[in-house]
């Protein structure tokens, strides 16, 4: 089962395409930001900014875990990769990410034990068949894949596993949003929020942007039709002067979200004081670490991480593009010094990175 | 999950909808385009068998309302 035709029409999408154009009003530019790095990647790939008139302005945001990591932590990894008797495992697109040490793949050639797993319970799995090994998870992503880590680490707990641990890197949605929304100069009109986030969340947590903000909110699936039908119903918001928050995204996403998902969460991390963000730098009570209840099995107080900041290439503008504030092909190096292959800032690393998405799907320009 | 390696796992937008086709314990066997893979269910269950669930990273995040 896919469920997946009925979300790709294409005669609904050119629907949906007369539709906006009809909704838009002439020469008055619509800027709405997609918040989740999976959206900027269906937006390149399906081509919807050349179904769209051009007064819609999609900004991509800072919803690709990948693409805020800082160089700080990807030397933290490495190090950890690279104690002795140590298993290292991770998520595919974390083995490409540069750090000031080069990146995790290239650990591994150098002899380091660097896995790539597609679950934490996966690597849980690798400890409690290597029980010689001390095998160390680096978790990643937003809400939607941190409630993966708390299972991991309750089943962990309740097995009484000792030789696995997680260097956490669990992040928030809300504060960088709120980051963004409290940058000078900001030109913004409304947000499409992320679908599987909200699953985990619930669409309350965007309440505040309406409150404070003033912006409307749609919560929306990844499929192009999920994606024109949010803009649609964007535009209407915006037409009829409401300002809310918004569920296109119905059949999977609730107003509270996934509540035992929310407790297993709470029960096993907590929001730390502070956490760098690439692009937008430190927002206060923005990222999760494991509990003191659990400090048998965070990497982060079992090892003595050099715990290093490290600037940004000069060159690298992924600061700019997870912001909003200029387009992937507007940055120096884009598509010359820095691709997919050999890339020198994030968004180039992940398939959900604005840099990435543009280069692979071709649009490596203004459109015509 | 792993059932869609063109994308990011990192990203949500990896989470797929997939059928239950058994379940044992805090562990649901699904089956989506024909594979099959276990995910564990301490999130949404209890789970029957021809449930869909929305799954990423290995565990089952929702169910899936059919439309």
């Amino acid at each position: 089962m896919r469920f997946l035709d009925e979300f790709r029409s294409g005669e609904l999408a050119r629907r949906l395409s007369r539709e906006i154009g009809a909704q838009v009003e002439p020469g008055r530019e619509v800027r709405i930001m997609e918040v989740c790095g999976g959206h900027t990647h269906a937006i390149s790939k399906h081509g919807l900014e050349d179904l769209v008139p051009d007064e819609i302005d999609f900004l991509h945001g800072p919803g690709c875990p990948v693409c805020v990591i800082p160089m700080g932590r990807v030397d933290d990894a490495i190090f950890l990769a690279e104690q002795p008797g140590v298993t290292f495992a991770t998520f595919g697109d974390m083995l490409r990410v540069p750090g000031g040490r080069g990146s995790l793949l290239q650990a591994k050639a150098r002899g380091a034990d660097v896995r790539m797993v597609y679950s934490p319970l996966d690597a849980l799995e690798l400890a409690r068949r290597n029980p010689d090994r001390r095998v160390v998870f680096l978790a990643i992503g937003f809400e939607t894949t941190a409630p993966a880590t708390a299972v991991t680490l309750l089943r962990c707990r309740e097995e009484g596993i000792g030789n696995f641990s997680v260097f956490c890197n669990h992040v928030t949605i809300g504060p960088p949003l709120r980051a963004i929304l409290d940058s000078p100069g900001l030109r913004l009109d409304a947000f499409i929020a992320p679908g599987h986030v909200s699953t985990v969340i619930g669409t309350r947590t965007y309440d505040f942007i309406v409150r404070d903000y003033g912006r409307p909110v749609v919560v929306t699936a990844f499929e192009p039709l999920d994606i024109l039908h949010a803009v649609v119903m964007v535009l209407c918001q915006l037409r009829d002067g409401r300002c809310e928050v918004e569920n296109q995204y119905t059949r999977v996403v609730r107003r509270d979200g996934n509540p035992r998902a929310i407790a297993a969460i709470e029960e096993t991390m907590e929001l730390g004081e502070t956490f760098e963000w690439r692009g937008l730098g430190w927002i206060e009570r923005s990222g999760l670490r494991l509990r003191p209840e659990f400090a048998n099995w965070n990497a982060e107080t079992r090892f003595e991480l050099p715990g290093n900041r490290v600037e940004d290439p000069k060159a690298c503008q992924c600061g700019e593009v997870l912001v909003g504030a200029i387009k992937p092909w507007e940055c120096k190096v884009f598509g010359t010094a820095c691709t997919p292959e050999r890339p020198i800032g994030t968004c180039m690393v992940s398939a959900e990175g604005a840099c990435a998405a543009y280069y692979n799907y071709g649009r490596l320009a203004l459109r015509a | 999950m792993s059932l869609d390696r063109a994308s990011c796992i990192t990203c949500g937008d990896v989470a797929v909808t997939a059928r239950v086709v058994s379940v044992s314990g805090d562990t649901a066997t699904v089956e989506v385009d024909g594979r099959r893979e276990q995910v564990g269910i301490e999130l949404v269950s209890p789970v029957e068998p021809g449930e869909a669930l929305l799954c990423h990273a290995g565990i089952a995040l929702q169910k899936v309302d059919a439309e």
